[in-house]
Order: structure tokens, then C-alpha cells, then sequence
């Protein structure tokens, strides 16, 4: 008798825990990253921060804008090749960002350098081969400093600019930008610490399956 | 006769191995050593490893390796005048060719540059043992004199 009702308990705990289980399988509907700046709501639409109009030079001399990011997921970020500071430490955790979404067709990477004048599109291309990376992966750009610097503090939120107290002669962020398919920002991260890079690279495949989600909403 | 063979064998593994602790006592496990060992870490986390990295494999052809490097095992007083005073131009190094500016750290005293290589050569694949001060001024005096003339 006292064995019979122990098996009943134990019986009544499994169904417990398979319940508990099921529950928290239900739930398990993923948050979606937030998107960053200011939101207007005109006519009852949410109108969000997006990147604004943009033409940059890339490493093979071809125009990059915004139509290069036409439905694509893409990370930013801001650099010059002679930085000993931060820039190096920046490449070696993009290389990484790079290494586990080169086989991604739907994402790709931009580089701006704030330093246009010293990295022209020669030095570029030079400096991609050497890190070992596609052109139409990871676009590597130049144009006109002012716009350069108006993108990155206007669109990207992103410092950027000469300063001659700086051992380099610029100041500008370490961050990168996570940019969804509407050009809107989805996550910032510090370029320069390689946990937050690590969840860059998770956030990537969030924005993916959120896209895979409406798809087959569709 | 069989163990006894055994216990020669065993003695003199032993004998060859305390003998080569005690050249290693010479160079890398004195005082000296370490104190300069731990100084040039903490000097290289600074300077040197935003680009050649904490563990000395560099960034693909752009910041050349430190780890295992025909170039450093070939040019002691050029690394030392480099850490000092910069690199320009080409540089081979394990049969590559890199070119990137090197800017120098012109501020270091020749006994932080003793201790950032006394670090490097004796990590990741290095053994030179000890670099000294003494050593290290005769190098960055050669070198400062070249770059004069």
C-alpha cells in the first residue's frame, strides 16, 4: 500500500515537471532586439531612426550607399589603418564577425575610415587583402571626411573626429552598430571587448530568425 | 643485471635532466629573470599586444607573429631598436611580407625595452634567456648612432 501510493507521487511530480517543461517551451517566443534613436508616430505608424542618405568609395573603387545594403543585415563601424590604439583590437574582433557569417549571403560588413586622407583607396585594398577578406563581404570605404563624420555622429550615433590631444590624432568610438534590412539600429556593441562581440554575433542570428519568423507569417 | 641496467638508464635521465635545470637556472628562473619577465608582460599588454596580440600570432598580413618568428630569431638589435624607434617599409618575416607602419616608443627607458624582450623572446616558442640593460643601451646607442648618420 505505502510503495502504491509512492508510485502515484512520483507519477503525480512527472506530470508536474513534464507540465512545467511544456510551459516553459511555450514561452520560449524570443524577444525582439530593440531598435535605437528617436520613433515619430504619424498616422498611427512608428517611423524609426534609420541611416541617412549615404555614397562612400569602397577598396575596389566601386560606389557603396545605401542600395548596397538593400535588404541585407549589415555591422558598421569606424577606423583608420595607422591607429595603434583601439582600431587593431577593433579588426581582430570584426575578423571574427567576419570568419562566422562569411558563408551568410544575407549579411555583410562596413568599415568607414575616419581618416580618408592617409587611407585612400589603394591602402584599403592593400589592407583587406592582408587581413584576407572578400570585397563584397566586407566593404572597406572612404569619401569625404565631413560626411564621414556627420554619418557617424548623426546616423550611427558613433563618435568620430580630429582631435590633436589624441595619441593618433582622432577620437572616435570603438563601437559597432548592428543595422537590420529597413536600416534601422538593432544593437551596439563595444568593438573592443570580445564578450560583447560574441553576443553581436548571437544578435545576428536573432535578426536573422525574426526575418525567417515573418517570412513564414507571411 | 637487468634492473640494474634499468637504474643506470633511470640515473642518468635523472642526472640530464637536473643538468639542464640548472642551465635554465642561469637564465630563466633567477630573480632577475622574473622580475624582468613580469615587467615586460605588463609592458607588452600595453604597447605591443593591441596589434600583435596577447598571444603573439599577430593579425593576418598586416602585424606580423611574434610567437615563431625567423626575424626575431635573426635580428636582436633591430627588434630592439624597433620597439624604440619604429619600423618603416618592408619586413619578411617566416617568408611573408608585411607592410605596415610600425610607430616606435620613443619614450621607453632602455630597461622597460630590456624587459619587453626578455618577455617576448622567451614566450610562445622562445628561450633566449635574459636580456640585459646593459646589453639593451650598447644596441639602442649602436642604433640612435645609424639614425643619425
Amino acid at each position: 500500500m505505502k510503495e502504491r501510493i509512492e508510485i502515484i507521487r512520483s507519477k503525480g511530480l512527472l506530470i508536474i515537471i513534464a507540465a512545467i517543461a511544456l510551459l516553459s517551451c511555450s514561452q520560449k517566443i524570443e524577444k525582439p532586439l530593440p531598435v535605437f534613436g528617436e520613433r515619430e508616430v504619424i498616422n498611427g505608424d512608428t517611423l524609426f531612426h534609420t541611416i541617412a542618405p549615404f555614397e562612400f568609395i569602397n577598396q575596389d573603387s566601386a560606389i557603396v550607399n545605401n542600395a548596397t545594403f538593400k535588404g541585407k543585415i549589415y555591422i558598421a563601424d569606424f577606423f583608420f589603418t595607422s591607429c595603434r590604439t583601439i582600431c587593431p583590437i577593433m579588426k581582430t574582433q570584426m575578423l571574427r564577425v567576419y570568419d562566422s557569417l562569411k558563408n551568410d549571403p544575407e549579411v555583410l560588413i562596413l568599415s568607414h575610415t575616419i581618416d580618408p586622407e592617409y587611407d585612400t583607396v589603394a591602402l584599403l585594398k592593400d589592407f583587406a587583402q592582408r587581413l584576407g577578406v572578400s570585397s563584397n563581404k566586407w566593404h572597406f570605404v572612404t569619401g569625404v571626411q565631413d560626411s564621414i563624420y556627420k554619418i557617424a555622429q548623426t546616423s550611427y550615433f558613433a563618435t568620430a573626429m580630429e582631435d590633436n590631444s589624441e595619441p593618433d590624432g582622432f577620437i572616435h568610438s570603438g563601437a559597432f552598430l548592428l543595422i537590420d534590412k529597413e536600416q534601422r539600429i538593432r544593437g551596439k556593441y563595444d568593438g573592443t571587448v570580445e564578450a560583447e562581440v560574441n553576443l553581436l554575433i548571437q544578435d545576428v542570428r536573432k535578426l536573422e530568425r525574426e526575418y525567417a519568423g515573418k517570412k513564414s507569417a507571411q | 643485471m637487468k634492473l640494474a641496467l634499468l637504474l643506470g638508464i633511470t640515473l642518468c635521465f635523472l642526472l640530464v635532466a637536473c643538468g639542464s635545470k640548472d642551465a635554465a637556472n642561469n637564465s630563466q628562473s633567477s630573480t632577475k629573470f622574473t622580475q624582468y619577465y613580469i615587467q615586460g608582460e605588463r609592458l607588452y599588454l600595453q604597447h605591443c599586444s593591441n596589434c600583435h596580440q596577447k598571444n603573439g600570432k599577430g593579425l593576418g598580413l598586416v602585424y606580423p607573429p611574434l610567437d615563431s618568428s625567423d626575424y626575431m630569431d635573426q635580428n636582436l638589435p633591430a627588434v630592439i631598436c624597433l620597439i624604440k624607434n619604429g619600423s618603416q617599409g618592408e619586413i619578411t618575416v617566416n617568408g611573408k611580407i608585411y607592410n605596415q607602419k610600425m610607430p616606435g616608443v620613443p619614450n621607453l627607458t632602455p630597461l622597460e625595452i630590456a624587459e619587453i624582450s626578455t618577455y617576448i623572446y622567451n614566450t610562445w616558442s622562445h628561450k633566449a634567456g635574459l636580456i640585459d640593460v646593459k646589453q639593451t643601451e650598447q644596441i639602442l646607442v649602436a642604433c640612435t648612432k645609424e639614425m643619425k648618420e
